[in-house]
């Protein structure tokens, strides 16, 4: 139903590309680039910031055991090998050049390799010590907290809106949320809503393309479900309407095999998609940024790092999963990079040291990694606060020295109150100016 | 919450009641004039039926029908040979249901090694099970009230075998017999659980340094609330309103590292090490090993624990403290209206539940009283509409108003698992979201309407419409329309329904549907479908 509607709806992305010399229409596989100069539609009375991809970690990601200073006597006294990034030995961490404390020996987890490949290309930055002012050990308040870009649980009770649609707004953006130049700005790889986008009426959650979008039992169905929608203006109806127009949005860009079917995506640059979450989401968000409908923001999730328990393995296989997952993207989007960028985050960090189950359990300060083609990549960044007890918050975690809205203000380029209400950081020169 | 319908007085009051305390009403249920104005009555009657069912353990007897269901229901279970199995392609009966854990728990060891859809395999019966119970049971509000202490309670079958192979007796001896029982003993059902055992991790914590897992949302989720939890006051025990005369409105981080304490030694017999060659048995019952409990005083919400205590006495004062506690009474009863009226129900609601729940707090019915206040309160029936179904109730409340005669199948459970309703398969410790936009995204509009349609065309072999019995001669469209709306809702039909799926199927309000024939079969199914889609089906 919208086919006709593409050659008005590059603006965003297109502009956002930095492409408008056309001269890489002769590129194979980049049809979308004659559209390229067609800056002049673009909606949004600001400039184009690209697009960002947010990777929530969810249950409070143990960054000590991703990112961590080895050789810190206080950290090797904390916690057992198990649980620790080795110095040395045949599952020693990846050594990172880094000014943050040119003291310490930071080292990447050894299953983070490809990680430590773009963080050498200077395509990703880490800023350590970073998240939460507030003082909250619970993974739903934490997320709460990040996702509606507020520092204070005061404030959640009169915050219903995420940051990001807080951000991007619904100017411009029509009934169902779809402008009228037909743009899906706004995607979330889980079932349920992201609640970052939460208040974004053309915000879609779609988990998986592979099964297609369109709505079942064909176009009878469509027109039923279209009259059905019209009825009212109750959740469901509204619900029901954005669905109909962004799946079909979607929906008609999937290339099909002669049967119907939806033909298995072909990534670029080699890229492997592996079967995992991680894989699956990031897989999705290549696609919908391919069909240049303007994405701004894909918000995914990944889970499994609540490791209060047996912390060894089952980290080491997240870390594998989302670090290959991550390279993956990168190598498929290369033709995106310039204005790409993705944002990795938890809740929170976790306890520097174990318990008796080999786990950890929750704590406060973690990381983030940053990575796309405006990263000024290759370093650490942030204030390291170290690990001794009188160092630590609440003398057991790692403090947060860095607020987490100091990183995502930066990467939105936006004024920042807007997402972030009171709130005023200075940029850390995340990314290169 | 939801904007108004279109024609409310259209929607039957017992409609309303029967979509939030059961899973829908069946077309019997609005021809034995079940809220009939003349019986005004009816709810509190109803209430008092469905409040005292006999004995939860023993469904197959207190209700044949779906005895004979279980018995007869079978899921495809089909795997290679692999590496210590032989291939498997059979049609099973739900045979794990009825085990002990024992017999289940060799599903969750490493060695010997166990195909992985036997793994998973108590998953699909307990949610086959649900399915057969949410469309067929005679007790309805119990079946309503066990889908939300699933959820308030929620361990993830679908992530560790332990947990998948715990599920059964979880269901059956935990969740389902104290669905409208006493609060505090369902606590203490869910602390020594295998299935809370293994999912929160309270097995492997040790003195020393516990694991907090479980402690931390027994506080956050099971009883007092986030909304009770004090994080800027840390470890500041004096300093929480209520403390130093031994009443502490809420809990800080510190309430939760003590009780963690106070639960090291609750564990199951899995095998581990108990010191020298000693180990526990593996039968993934739960035990208490005194060797691994830290017996050193504590302070919880603001009590003394003395130290060294009689055998599971720390952490039972713990249970005792939050099961009482004036927060847990609000958290709790906001959660119950929230699944039985509104996304955002009413102060003074939750208020009047939670004085139910306190005056009754050492009653075995106290659950089934507060639900009873509930239900009979003056709010339940004024808020309209402020629910939207999750998929299990919209599959369900579709099967039991068209008279679909549902049989689970192994496409069923995986249409519902890719609905964002993983049955038994969340995997937060929250559960499934209660609020309505949760179930609201693009891609869950899809599979809510494919599920319907599914259903009506009989897509997963899960049982056909009788059409026969609805339909017994042709009529006109306009007319099928609106016979399928009182069908499947009561109450009159909507007219922009009826003109909205004539328009979108292209038929003349006059176009004759003749049924038995497969064209006028067709539409008659789809038109069932269609019906359903529309917003009125949709809430609750």
């Amino acid at each position: 139903m919208t086919i006709s509607r593409r050659t008005v709806m590059r603006g965003g992305l297109a502009a956002g590309l930095g492409l408008a010399g056309g001269g890489l229409t002769g590129l194979p596989g980049i049809r979308s680039l004659a559209f390229a100069a067609d800056k002049a539609v673009a909606s949004s009375a600001e400039a184009p910031a690209g697009t960002l991809v947010v990777v929530f970690l969810r249950g409070g990601a143990d960054m000590l055991a991703l990112v961590a200073p080895a050789d810190d006597p206080d950290y090797r006294a904390a916690r057992t090998p198990e649980l620790r990034v080795a110095a040395e030995g045949s599952r020693a961490g990846i050594r990172l050049e880094q000014t943050l404390a040119p003291a310490l020996d930071f080292r990447l987890h050894p299953d983070a390799a490809p990680l430590a490949e773009l963080y050498a290309a200077r395509r990703l930055a880490i800023v350590h010590a970073v998240g939460l002012t507030d003082g909250t050990r619970s993974h739903f308040v934490a997320q709460d907290l990040m996702e509606r870009g507020i520092a204070r649980e005061e404030d959640l009770a009169r915050t219903g809106s995420g940051w990001v649609a807080r951000w991007l707004g619904d100017g411009g953006l029509g009934e169902g949320g779809h402008d009228v130049a037909g743009r899906v700005p706004a995607i979330g790889t889980a079932a349920a809503p992201a609640a970052a986008l939460a208040g974004m009426g053309g915000a879609l959650a779609v988990p998986d393309l592979r099964g297609g979008l369109a709505p079942p039992g064909g176009p009878q169905a469509a027109a039923v479900l279209a009259a059905l929608s019209r009825q009212g203006d109750g959740a469901y109806e509204r619900a029901a309407r954005a669905a109909l127009d962004g799946l079909s949005m979607v929906d008609g860009r999937l290339p099909r095999e002669a049967g119907g079917k939806v033909a298995a995506y072909d990534a670029e640059g080699g890229a492997v998609y592996e079967e995992t979450e991680a894989g699956r989401a990031l897989q999705t968000v290549a696609r919908v940024l391919k069909m240049d409908i303007g994405l701004r923001v894909a918000c995914v999730d990944v889970g499994g790092w609540d490791t209060h328990e047996n912390q060894q393995g089952r980290f080491a296989t997240a870390v594998g999963q989302l670090s290959r997952a991550i390279a993956a993207f990168h190598a498929d989007t290369r033709r995106y990079e310039r204005d790409l960028t993705m944002v990795v985050m938890s809740e929170f960090g976790r306890r520097l040291r174990g318990n008796r189950s080999q786990g950890t359990d929750h704590g406060h300060g973690g990381a983030m990694l940053v990575l796309g083609g405006r990263v000024a990549g290759g370093r650490l960044l942030g204030q390291w606060p170290g690990l001794a007890s009188h160092q630590l918050d609440r003398g057991v975690d790692l403090a947060v020295t860095t607020d987490y809205r100091t990183v995502l203000s930066e990467l939105i380029g936006a004024p920042a109150s807007r997402s972030f209400p009171g709130f005023q950081g200075k940029p850390l020169g995340v990314l290169s100016a | 919450m939801g904007g108004a319908v279109p024609n409310p007085s259209s929607v039957l009051p017992a409609v309303i009641a029967l979509n939030r305390l059961a899973f829908g009403p069946r077309p019997a249920d609005l021809d034995a004039g079940i809220g009939d104005t003349g019986r005004p009555d009816w709810l509190a009657r109803w209430l008092d039926r469905q409040l005292s069912p006999p004995d939860p353990s023993a469904d197959e007897r207190d209700d044949p029908e779906v005895g004979r269901r279980l018995a007869d229901a079978k899921l495809r279970i089909r795997y290679p040979a692999g590496d210590g199995w032989s291939a498997v392609d059979e049609d099973r009966p739900l045979a794990c249901l009825g085990q002990p854990i024992e017999v289940l728990w060799p599903l969750a060891a490493n060695r010997p090694a166990v195909a992985g859809p036997e793994r998973q395999r108590p998953r699909l019966e307990v949610a086959a099970a649900t399915l057969i119970r949410a469309v067929h049971s005679r007790w309805q509000l119990r079946e309503v009230l066990v889908d939300f202490w699933h959820n308030h309670f929620n361990v993830n079958a679908a992530g560790e075998p332990a947990v998948a192979a715990a599920l059964p007796v979880y269901d059956r001896a935990v969740i389902r017999r104290h669905a409208l029982g006493n609060f505090r003993a369902f606590l203490e059902a869910v602390a020594t659980s295998s299935a809370m055992q293994v999912y929160l991790n309270n097995r492997s914590s040790r003195a020393g340094a516990a694991n907090e897992n479980y402690a931390r949302e027994l506080f956050e989720l099971h009883t007092l609330g986030r909304d009770a939890y004090l994080n800027a006051l840390y470890n500041r025990w004096r300093e929480v309103p209520g403390a130093l005369r031994g009443a502490p409105d809420g809990y800080i981080d510190q309430d939760v590292y003590e009780a963690a304490r106070a639960f090291t030694g609750w564990t199951l017999e899995d095998g581990a090490g108990l010191g020298g060659d000693a180990r526990l048995p593996v039968t993934g019952r739960f035990t208490y090993v005194e060797g691994w409990h830290d017996g050193y005083q504590k302070r919880v919400l603001g009590r003394e624990f003395d130290p060294f205590q009689s055998p599971m006495a720390d952490g039972h004062r713990v249970l005792d403290l939050v099961a009482d506690h004036p927060a847990t009474a609000r958290n709790l009863c906001t959660a119950l209206c929230r699944r039985l009226v509104a996304d955002d129900p009413p102060a003074g609601l939750v208020a009047l539940a939670a004085r139910v729940w306190t005056d009754n707090r050492s009653k075995p019915d106290q659950i089934a009283r507060v639900v009873r206040a509930i239900a009979l309160s003056p709010d339940f029936s004024r808020i309209r509409d402020a629910k939207v179904k999750r998929p299990l109730e919209l599959v369900a409340s579709f099967a039991r108003g068209a008279g679909i005669d549902l049989v689970p199948t192994n496409p069923l459970l995986g249409e519902l698992d890719g609905s964002g309703q993983r049955l038994f398969g969340w995997p937060a410790p929250t559960g499934h979201p209660d609020r309505m936009e949760a179930w609201l995204g693009a891609a869950a509009m899809r599979r809510r309407w494919s599920l319907l349609l599914g259903l009506a065309e009989n897509r997963w072999e899960t049982g056909a419409i009788d059409l026969a019995a609805h339909f017994p001669a042709a009529l006109p469209a306009a007319a099928a329309v609106d016979r399928w709306q009182g069908i499947l809702q009561g109450g009159g039909p909507e007219p922009t329904t009826t003109a909205a799926i004539l328009a979108g199927m292209g038929l003349a309000a006059d176009a004759m549907l003749t049924p038995g024939t497969k064209a006028g079969d067709d539409r008659l199914r789809r038109v069932a479908a269609f019906v359903a889609m529309a917003p009125r089906f949709n809430q609750r």
